[in-house]
């Protein structure tokens, strides 16, 4: 519940569109009470009387009718309010997801697997619908229906109003309580348990080739025949405890009617009451229970609300591992890069850098070589900050990067990473992350100097091609090329370049390696790769070993 | 297992282009088709609710009784004792047949669409993963799990709401009349009107749902496309461009959705005016009838008779409210098969079982013959290579070279089957076609140019060549693929969990454990894609020693830019021209052009 507690302030932003539904659905339910009740009065009342045609038609015969058109107009109305509210408030909890997301990238949580990420921003916020529209809304209508209703049996027919006063009341409050207490973990059960088929459908995709090489596909059938399994035996949980509490809640309306009944009767014949308005109350009493009979189905869904819930909560709650400054200092307009011993250990292994220094002037090129593996991408997302140091510092244009906005030190760094993607849409579209109001002209010399311009002229529709999921239409080196592309065209000042040339052949790299001088010419470029590249590529050639950098005085030493 | 080659051999069949009425016709058909799943739970989820009808009527005909009898006529309460627990007893028994439909209503459902997943699994990976039409992997498992999802209201709610609302008002409209003529008749004439009404009403809806249903794929698409590459755009400082798309694609989707539920729920307020009219028109016939107002009766009419009438009215209309309620139940369940099998196909019929035969054991090293091979890309937008012949004897070593994009990767998945091919292959004495799945599989050993690493231990993904494995066997294969070299730094060695897609290793790390697998099978050919890309020169060295080591009596081939890698071979064919043309290797020993 306190997980569903913190997206109030979300909620009060529909609180308009949520309250008009509510009472909307209280006008709703107030009629159909009043119109069962009124028409048991009326019949009753023309059955006993002895006035004939002096009898008063008009009052009780227009009520009926005007009971029935506010309750249509009404239910349609709040069905439509509640809907409109409840999608805009998925529409925000969306976006504020994401404005959280962003900040606590990249996760550190390994075990958060994509499949998962994507069931948390798809289907558990759409599981927070539900905790208002069909769960908090009803029963606070019941409640007030329930009350009302007890008040006038206090005035009318005392002798009943405990009894349906205290059935209703547990049939509205305790028996979803209990029924929220009894499916906790179920519902919670639900969700992980579907999240885990969803991220083995992923698996079972984007590894089909490798689980049809090793003849594996078997297996992942069987493992996902016991989480698709697993996840109906969930449901069907759910399932037997909401029949119970529904159950439950018919066998008090039951009472509450029969109590109602034979207490009435008996007031009746003592006098205590007149007959036309017993039969009303009687009435009215049945009608009332349409408002618990829909709760059970609604808070049966409750807890899986609440187990999206915390699902979101632990995604927007990550701890930022790095934050941006109170007051962040200008970026300065020369932006040379000095790192004064860096010591750098992912958590719990072992040490990756070790006091590691290292000085970059504007506009000049290294390259730094070594094994992989060894530090040199992480290297690069200690100088973009996506990782902080254990100890020691960088600093850029003077400045030490946790003086910097980190948006200021992303804006002046374009990355090529290992793992650079290519998003399901055109190559333009592709390109455009980079610099959104990009010419063609720019989009087509990027192409060019990434050497994939007359790859992509040649193609049917040009810029507008669609790429396919994770690039799936183009080759692995060509998909590359359009990564560097992306990143040739960002304006950044400083270009970190992480194995470039992977998937190209020999006279391509040579030819990347060649285009790279003058396409980032008065750029600093850093080069990571373990490719053997032209003397004269860059001005200073680093190695990395034993978590530190090296000088290599003669590139010409790679060529053994 | 030969049915099994063919199946994997045919290209993907396209859903068929029907205009959207046979689509909405065809998409109810393949709904109903799917009852069979059910079971008898079905069953009892329709039968129950009738039951509970007609103790219905008992329970009203009891309660107007007792009510008359006290009101009208005077009765002595104490007498009437047994009919009030008659009431309670019929109340009681009403709920659990209620609680005992819905529960199995559940059942049903969840049977439904549990098989319904794993046959779309099972057929999803039936087909050739290198197939033209296979889905993104976001659509296709927002279509496995949200999709099927939304079956669950049309089983579990819809069916045993039509069943009530085809039977329990006419069944209480044909028990009314002989008791009042014209109230019977009211109910009779006015229950059977209101589903022509609905479905007026609800015949926009089908159109406006499956547009929801689209937009609801398309914003998951979207999400796990996005999701992929979220560190990228925050670099590029898009994160805000991108939860601002988020935000519209989102608001679109309300848009969506909000035409869907007006139409929705116009057709339930159809039935709520019915309802209400029921209502309100019976209290007004009984009251001017006990007034003398109306003389349509024969019979003078009782207070009993007249408050049974006025407790049934909205009885006559509850099983028709009910459907109403779940009517685009179906309607969501409609449009969710059409995304469905716009996504993956035709709806399967059958669980297609892929666990393979035992194969029939190891056949030594393989040959290779290509005569008349042409090979085109998946879209047939390109030809990779036009009447190519190849000839690779049995144990040899050979480089396949060529420029980045030409159809080397192509080649060797063709020679795995997992693309269509015109013309020959023959791989060791048979042709490829004729091989059995788990013989060619246990045969032949790929590593892939971009080797997929499953959420789990290091231990784990090498394991997966051979689960049977022991921890011995999985090292020895780690340490032949230089794992161990990294692996051993980390805490847990071997056992340390990697994220899925491999998160946490280097580009060259994930190259070596997925090369670790081959080291685990026996196969007589291995065919390796680019396996030292991302490795510096020393190491490469020392991948290939290992690798030439365990090649001894099998035949390799392996896909490279590295000439380094090409030198070591015994002969070299390289892609140009649509042509495989044999080339020299050793005349180069370096991997420097310099």
């Amino acid at each position: 519940m306190n997980a569903l507690l913190a997206f109030r302030s979300l909620f009060a932003r529909q609180a308009k569109g949520l309250l008009i539904a509510l009472l909307l659905s209280l006008v709703t339910l107030t009629a159909g009470v009043a119109l069962l009740g009124t028409s048991g009065w009326f019949i009753t009342a023309t059955a006993l009387t002895t006035a004939g045609l002096a009898f008063n038609l008009f009052v009780p015969s227009s009520l009926v009718r005007g009971f029935s058109f506010i309750r249509i107009l009404a239910r349609y109305g709040e069905r439509l309010s509640g809907h409109d509210a409840t999608l805009r408030l998925l529409t925000d909890i969306r976006g504020w997801l994401f404005k959280r997301l962003f900040p606590r990238l990249p996760l550190n949580d390994r075990s958060l697997r994509h499949g998962d990420l994507v069931s948390r921003l798809t289907a558990d916020v759409d599981a927070l619908d539900t905790a208002f529209l069909v769960a908090i809304g009803p029963i606070a209508a019941a409640a007030v229906i329930g009350i009302a209703l007890t008040t006038i049996l206090t005035w009318m027919l005392p002798a009943a109003a405990l009894v349906y006063g205290v059935s209703f009341g547990m049939a509205v409050l305790l028996v979803p309580a209990g029924l929220v207490l009894a499916s906790r973990r179920v519902g919670t059960d639900i969700v992980t348990r579907a999240a885990a088929a969803r991220a083995a459908v992923l698996d079972g995709i984007e590894g089909h080739a490798d689980l049809t090489l090793f003849g594996a596909l078997g297996r992942t059938q069987t493992g996902f025949q016991s989480l698709a399994e697993r996840l109906a035996r969930a449901r069907g949980r759910l399932a037997t405890l909401a029949a119970f509490a529904a159950f439950g809640v018919q066998a008090l309306a039951a009472l509450a009617l029969t109590g109602s009944l034979w207490l009435g009767l008996r007031a009746y014949a003592n006098g205590q009451i007149d007959g036309p308005v017993l039969v009303g109350l009687l009435l009215a009493i049945l009608g009332s229970f349409e408002a618990s009979s829909v709760i059970v189905r609604s808070v049966a869904k409750l807890t899986t609300a609440m187990a999206a819930a915390e699902r979101l909560n632990a995604i927007a709650n990550a701890p930022i591992s790095v934050a941006d400054p109170i007051n962040p200092v200008d970026l300065p307009a020369r932006l040379p890069i000095a790192i004064t011993d860096l010591n750098f250990a992912y958590d719990g292994g072992a040490p990756v850098l070790r006091k590691l220094n290292l000085a970059i002037a504007p506009g000049e090129h290294i390259a730094i070589i070594g094994e992989s593996g060894i530090g040199k991408s992480s290297l690069l997302n200690l100088l973009l900050r996506l990782v902080e140091p254990q100890s020691g510092q960088i600093t850029l244009g003077g400045v030490a990067l946790s003086a910097l906005a980190q948006a200021d030190i992303h804006a002046s760094m374009a990355l090529l990473s290992q793992d650079s993607p290519l998003f399901n849409d055109t190559i333009r579209a592709n390109l455009l992350i980079a610099q959104p109001a990009a010419s063609d002209e720019a989009l087509w010399d990027a192409l060019d100097a990434a050497g994939i311009g007359e790859f992509v002229r040649a193609l049917p529709r040009g810029l507008d091609t669609l790429v396919g999921e994770s690039g799936r239409t183009v080759s692995a080196g060509q998909g590359r090329r359009l990564c560097l592309a992306r990143v040739l065209l960002s304006r950044a000042p400083i270009v970190l370049l992480d194995e470039p040339t992977t998937g190209l052949d020999r006279p391509a790299e040579l030819a990347f390696f060649d285009t790279m001088r003058s396409a980032a010419v008065g750029r600093t470029v850093i080069l990571v790769t373990h490719a053997a590249f032209p003397q004269g590529t860059v001005d200073r050639v680093l190695s990395m070993r034993d978590g530190r950098l090296h000088a290599i005085d003669t590139p010409i030493a790679l060529e053994n | 297992m030969s049915n099994s080659s063919a199946r994997r051999a045919a290209p993907t069949p396209p859903p068929p282009v029907h205009s959207a009425k046979d689509t909405e016709r065809e998409n109810a058909r393949t709904l109903s088709g799917l009852r069979r799943l059910g079971g008898p739970w079905l069953w009892l989820a329709m039968g129950a609710p009738l039951l509970g009808g007609i103790l219905l009527v008992a329970q009203a005909w009891t309660l107007a009784a007792i009510v008359g009898e006290v009101i009208q006529q005077g009765a002595d309460i104490n007498a009437l004792t047994p009919a009030i627990a008659l009431v309670l007893i019929l109340l009681l028994a009403r709920a659990a047949l209620a609680a005992i439909g819905d529960r199995a209503g559940t059942a049903a459902s969840e049977a439904i669409k549990s098989s319904v997943r794993q046959m779309l699994f099972a057929q999803l990976l039936a087909r050739s993963p290198r197939a033209a039409r296979q889905p993104p992997s976001g659509a296709a498992s927002s279509a496995i799990i949200d999709q099927v999802e939304a079956l669950d209201g049309f089983f579990a709610r819809y069916m045993p709401a039509m069943v009530q609302a085809g039977f329990l008002p006419l069944a209480f409209g044909a028990f009314i009349l002989p008791l009042d003529w014209l109230a019977g008749l009211l109910f009779l004439v006015t229950a059977p009107l209101i589903p022509v009404f609905m479905a007026l009403v609800g015949w926009g809806a089908q159109h406006a749902s499956d547009r929801q249903a689209r937009a609801l794929s398309l914003l998951n698409g979207r999400f796990a496309d996005r999701l992929r590459g979220l560190t990228t755009l925050k670099l590029f400082g898009q994160a805000e461009a991108e939860i601002a798309g988020i935000v519209a694609a989102s608001d679109e989707l309300r848009h969506r959705t909000l035409r869907v539920l007006r139409i929705a729920f116009l057709s339930s307020a159809v039935l709520e005016f019915f309802a209400a009219l029921g209502v309100a028109g019976i209290a007004l016939y009984v009251g001017l009838t006990f007034i003398d107002f109306l003389h349509l009766r024969s019979t003078p009419l009782t207070l009993e008779l007249g408050l049974f009438l006025l407790l049934m009215a909205p009885e006559v209309y509850n099983p028709l409210r009910l459907l109403a309620a779940h009517y685009h139940d179906r309607a969501a369940a409609k449009a969710a098969i059409g995304e469905i099998e716009t996504q993956l196909g035709h709806m399967p019929t059958d669980l297609v079982s892929l666990a393979p035969a035992a194969p029939s054991g190891n056949a030594g090293a393989l040959g290779l013959t290509l005569s008349n091979f042409t090979l085109r890309t998946p879209d047939h937008a390109r030809v990779i290579l036009n009447n190519a012949s190849l000839n690779i004897a049995a144990g040899d070593t050979v480089a396949i070279v060529g420029q980045s994009g030409i159809g080397k990767s192509s080649l060797l998945e063709t020679i795995v089957r997992l693309r269509t091919h015109e013309g020959q292959i023959i791989l060791g004495e048979q042709a490829l076609a004729d091989w059995p799945e788990a013989d060619l599989r246990q045969g032949v050993a790929m590593l892939g140019q971009k080797p997929r690493i499953f959420a789990g231990s290091i231990a784990d993904n090498i394991a997966l060549a051979c689960p049977d494995a022991s921890a011995a066997e999985i090292r020895s294969a780690a340490e032949r693929a230089q794992v161990t070299g990294f692996a051993d730094s980390l805490p847990e060695g071997l056992d340390t969990v990697l994220g899925e897609g491999g998160l946490g290793l280097s580009g060259g790390q994930a190259q070596r454990i997925a090369l670790a697998r081959i080291f685990l099978r026996d196969p007589g050919m291995i065919l390796l894609d680019e396996p030292t890309a991302h490795l510096d020169a020393a190491l490469e060295q020392v991948v290939l020693d290992t690798l030439l080591a365990f090649a001894r009596g099998r035949t390799l081939i392996i896909a490279t830019h590295s000439l380094a890698v090409a030198a070591r071979m015994g002969h070299a064919y390289r892609i140009a021209g649509e042509s495989l043309l044999a080339t020299p290797v050793r005349a180069s020993s370096s991997r420097s052009v310099a």
